[in-house]
């Protein structure tokens, strides 16, 4: 109870600061516009922080909140793993190049597969944590909304295990996602022009103000086909099936969160949001996704057989 | 198995204090500078990078490696700006040119011209400032934090027990897997394995790249089982946890706590007000 007391009398005096310093300020600037940039990176968070949380407590009966040393372990080596890929593929120290405009960012295969298997606390765990790790490996800024992005990524891809019969579970979330698709790449094309906010090639003098290509912007049509191909193909192996759709689904939650929350913090203009944003790396994500996350569900479930574990 | 980070009792200003307190006098530092662009405000957060950085007592031959990196990382950047001056398009919208660089050659008789405006060079600036500030603090943490500590860090710092062993085995983890990951590159060169000729079409490009991912992952996940058997021997999350060692706020830990709260404080209220934007000096405008 004095714990609780302490945080909300701390919480109380930085609020009384604040609040001062508008006051004040105010008597000595009468034309003091207050600038909220700053500030809206961290309710960002706390926006995103408080989405697990009613998740959490909608379902909180479920076993698949339980953190035993299984998971614990677990999400380390996701974090450790999603920030040494992250690291690796972001162009600093292996130069691969973009293909129409694409940047090969595979590492967001790991928080979905560890979401999908290992449950939604290893997921976001993974995620948020191995982005911040991976962020200060390589030395960029502060983006804790994109490191709560990814975290819901994996959270989302975890979803899976409150259904017991995971069959049922694919169809609703491939509709929701088709949805979400469908609407963004219908949104790109009323907005073609567009420049591509995540693209940089320095060679050729493009710092992500091309226009997005053609390719970018139905990427996401195209990573649903993928995943729609590999929900069909391979729907005899149920779990494949399931794990492309759920990682699907907390892709564009994840990086739609992180890409929306940038029209206020960047003050980036909706459709630069959406379609510079959000398209071009969701996009993609989908494509590594529908690739990479089955043969790590194959890979996985063949040691879980080798080890009978 | 374990691969450390090169950490060394060095009695340094930075080890003085208890990594608790360094832990958050740097999220306020960070949290500081990332709200100025105004390149006088940055010099202060520069300062203290310095500061820390010029007391840290990490030999150059240990670090050379994490700081050619850095270095590397910053030109790349203020080279981007120079060239294009993006990142800074939110930050001005009219430019000031200076000179004008245009190439004595014809590239398909297109002139490579590069206008450098006083605008490009300040942003560049403040961006070098920033950067490095940022990084030079980040980049010591590994060398002088014991890494015994870590767990103790992050419970200290209000984190469950389990959360926090979690970031203990993770920052543990990551210089292993990076380990791994060119142990199974070494491996899949030898079997003919050519990263550096990622061809073909995207699709053919990403599973390409599973040869490299895969069994790094799976390595992991497969070799977690003797962690996990390890840690329940020893009754894992059964009772609340106690630490082996304990960590105590001294005085200068408390006044550092203060000074980095102060500097947040200051630094958002100042942004608040509107003061530590993007800034060129008026002599450049001409």
């Amino acid at each position: 109870m004095q714990k609780w007391l302490k945080v909300v009398l701390s919480l109380l005096a930085v609020l009384a600061f604040f609040l001062g310093v508008w006051l004040i300020g105010r008597m000595i600037n009468p034309n003091l516009n207050l600038d909220e940039t700053a500030l809206l990176r961290f309710v960002f968070v706390g926006i995103g922080l408080l989405i697990v949380l009613v998740v959490y407590l909608l379902t909180s009966k479920n076993k698949m909140w339980e953190v035993g040393t299984r998971q614990v372990v677990y999400m380390a080596i996701g974090a450790a793993l999603f920030a040494i890929f992250s690291y690796l593929f972001n162009g600093t120290v292996f130069v691969v190049p973009s293909v129409s405009q694409v940047a090969l960012r595979p590492a967001i295969a790991i928080p979905m597969f560890f979401g999908y298997a290992f449950g939604p606390v290893v997921g976001f765990f993974t995620g948020a944590v191995g982005n911040m790790f991976g962020d200060a490996l390589t030395g960029f800024g502060l983006s804790p909304q994109w490191s709560v992005g990814n975290g819901l990524v994996g959270l989302i891809s975890g979803m899976v295990w409150l259904f017991a019969d995971k069959k049922k579970s694919i169809n609703v979330v491939l509709l929701v996602s088709a949805v979400l698709a469908a609407a963004i790449t219908v949104y790109y094309f009323l907005n073609p022009s567009t420049s591509n906010a995540m693209f940089f090639d320095v060679d050729n003098g493009i710092f992500g103000d091309a226009q997005i290509s053609m390719f970018a912007g139905v990427s996401v049509l195209i990573g649903l086909a993928i995943v729609l191909i590999v929900r069909f193909v391979f729907g005899k192996n149920i779990d494949v099936a399931a794990a492309v759709t759920w990682a699907m689904l907390g892709n564009l939650v994840g990086i739609g969160f992180a890409a929306i929350s940038d029209i206020w913090i960047n003050g980036y203009p909706p459709v630069v949001a959406l379609v510079g944003e959000f398209l071009p790396a969701a996009g993609p994500n989908l494509i590594f996704a529908a690739i990479l996350v089955p043969i790590l569900v194959a890979a996985y479930a063949a040691v879980q057989k080798q080890t009978g574990r | 198995m374990l691969v450390a980070w090169r950490y060394k009792q060095r009695n340094s200003l930075l080890q003085s204090f208890d990594p608790r307190a360094w832990i958050i006098f740097f999220s306020c530092f960070l949290a500081g500078t990332v709200v100025f662009w105004d390149f006088r405000y940055l010099l202060f957060f520069f300062a203290i990078a310095l500061l820390f950085v010029f007391t840290s007592r990490i030999p150059w031959k240990d670090m050379s490696r994490a700081w050619l990196f850095i270095i590397g990382f910053i030109l790349f950047f203020s080279v981007l700006t120079f060239f294009t001056g993006r990142g800074g398009m939110e930050l001005y919208t009219t430019e000031h040119t200076l000179t004008k660089l245009v190439a004595t050659f014809q590239i398909f008789g297109w002139t490579p011209t590069l206008n450098i405006t006083a605008e490009k060079t300040m942003y560049a600036v403040s961006m070098l400032i920033r950067v490095f500030s940022i990084a030079s603090m980040t980049i010591l943490i590994p060398y002088s934090f014991n890494p015994a500590h870590y767990g103790i860090i992050f419970r200290g710092l209000g984190l469950p027990d389990k959360v926090a062993y979690g970031m203990d085995l993770t920052m543990r983890f990551i210089p292993t897997f990076g380990r791994d990951f060119s142990l199974t590159m070494d491996a899949q060169k030898a079997r003919g394995y050519e990263i550096e000729k990622l061809g073909g079409g995207l699709f053919a490009q990403v599973r390409k790249l599973a040869p490299l991912i895969v069994p790094v992952t799976i390595h992991a996940i497969a070799g977690s089982e003797d962690i996990i058997d390890a840690m329940d021997l020893r009754a894992f999350g059964v009772g609340p946890r106690t630490w082996l060692e304990k960590l105590t706020y001294r005085k200068r830990d408390r006044v550092l706590i203060a000074l980095g709260i102060a500097i947040l404080l200051v630094s958002v209220a100042l942004s608040l007000l509107g003061f530590g934007k993007f800034w060129v000096p008026a002599f450049l405008l001409g």
